[in-house]
C-alpha cells in the first residue's frame, strides 16, 4: 500500500456527488453524518469541494446530463481516490436499466470501489460499506 | 360560488367548444373541449373563476395525443381537468404561455418529450434534454426508438 493511500484511510473525507437520484439515498448518506450514526467518529467528513475530498460518494442513475458533469469533477478529485456506489441505481440502474435517458452504468464510466446496494441503503449499510472499503485497502480502524 | 354554480356557469359560457364533461366525483370533473378554444377557456378559468393552474400532462394515445390541463378552484375543493386531444402526425396547439406565465415550463417540457408544437410560445427552447439530443425524437411517444449506438443496457461490472 502507498504511503499516500495509508495517510488517505486516517480521515477519508467523501464528496456526496448525486448524478440523478429521487433523493432517498443522499437522504440516507447525510444520516449517516449525524448523531446518531456519527460516521465522524472514524474520521469521515463531508466536506464542500471536490477538491478536498479522498472519496467520492456517488447516487443516482448516471443520465445524461449530469455524466458529463461526473467526468469533470473525476478529473478533479486528488489521487489516489476511492469511489463508493451508493444504493441500486448507482450500482446496477435499478428500474432505470432501459431509460432513455440513462445511457451507459456508472462502473462503465469510471472505476468503481465498493457497491452499497439497497433502495435506499439503511445508514448502517452505508457504514458497513465504509468499513469494508477502508478493509479492502488494507488499512485498520 | 358553489359547485353547481361553477359548473353551470362555465358549461352554458362554453357549451359550443365542449365536447364531453365527466362527473367523475364530487371534487373532480373532466371537460373534453377542442383544442381551438384551450385559450378561451384557459384564460376564462384562471382569471374569471379564480382556479390555480396546477400542472399539465400529456399522454400519447395513438392515433392521438392528449393534453390534460389541471385547474383547481380552492373555494369549493373542485379539481377541473381540460382534456385535448391533439392529431399525433402533427400535434399543434395555441400556447397559453403568452397569457400565463406558469405554463412557460411545462410546455416547454411537453413539446420536448412529446413533440406537441405550442404555437405563439414566448421562449420555445430545450428544457431537460441533454445537448446532444437529436432534434425531433420524442422519448415519450410510444414509437420511440433507440437512436444512441454508444448506450449499453447491460447492468455494468
Amino acid at each position: 500500500m502507498s504511503l499516500k493511500l495509508k495517510a488517505l484511510l486516517k480521515s477519508p473525507w467523501v464528496f456526496h456527488l448525486s448524478t440523478g437520484s429521487c433523493n432517498n439515498c443522499d437522504i440516507e448518506t447525510l444520516d449517516c453524518l449525524t448523531p446518531r450514526f456519527d460516521i465522524e467518529r472514524f474520521g469521515m467528513l463531508l466536506v464542500g469541494s471536490i477538491k478536498h475530498a479522498d472519496v467520492l460518494l456517488v447516487s443516482g442513475s448516471c443520465n445524461r446530463m449530469s455524466v458529463e458533469r461526473m467526468k469533470e469533477l473525476f478529473e478533479q478529485v486528488p489521487k489516489p481516490c476511492l469511489v463508493v456506489a451508493i444504493g441500486t441505481c448507482a450500482g446496477s440502474r435499478g428500474i432505470f436499466k432501459d431509460s432513455y435517458n440513462c445511457p451507459v452504468p456508472l462502473d462503465k464510466i469510471i472505476p468503481v470501489d465498493v457497491y452499497i446496494p439497497g433502495c435506499p441503503p439503511k445508514p448502517e449499510a452505508i457504514i458497513a460499506g465504509a468499513v469494508k472499503l477502508i478493509e479492502k485497502i488494507g488499512g485498520t480502524l | 360560488m358553489i359547485r353547481e354554480e361553477v359548473l353551470l356557469d362555465f358549461t352554458s359560457r362554453f357549451h359550443a367548444d365542449i365536447l364531453d364533461l365527466e362527473d367523475k366525483s364530487n371534487t373532480r370533473v373532466y371537460v373534453t373541449i377542442t383544442p381551438e378554444s384551450i385559450v378561451r377557456i384557459g384564460t376564462y378559468l384562471f382569471r374569471n373563476i379564480g382556479a390555480r393552474f396546477n400542472i399539465a400532462t400529456a399522454t400519447d394515445l395513438p392515433p392521438k395525443i392528449e393534453i390534460l390541463y389541471h385547474f383547481i378552484v380552492e373555494d369549493i375543493n373542485l379539481l377541473i381537468s381540460l382534456r385535448v386531444f391533439l392529431d399525433r402526425e402533427k400535434p399543434e396547439i395555441e400556447s397559453l404561455a403568452k397569457e400565463i406565465e406558469a405554463f412557460n415550463w411545462i410546455e416547454r417540457e411537453m413539446s420536448e418529450l412529446l413533440g406537441i408544437t405550442f404555437t405563439g410560445h414566448p421562449d420555445p427552447r430545450r428544457l431537460l434534454l441533454a445537448d446532444n439530443w437529436p432534434e425531433g425524437v420524442c422519448p415519450l411517444r410510444q414509437d420511440y426508438e433507440e437512436w444512441d449506438e454508444t448506450v449499453d443496457r447491460t447492468r455494468g461490472i
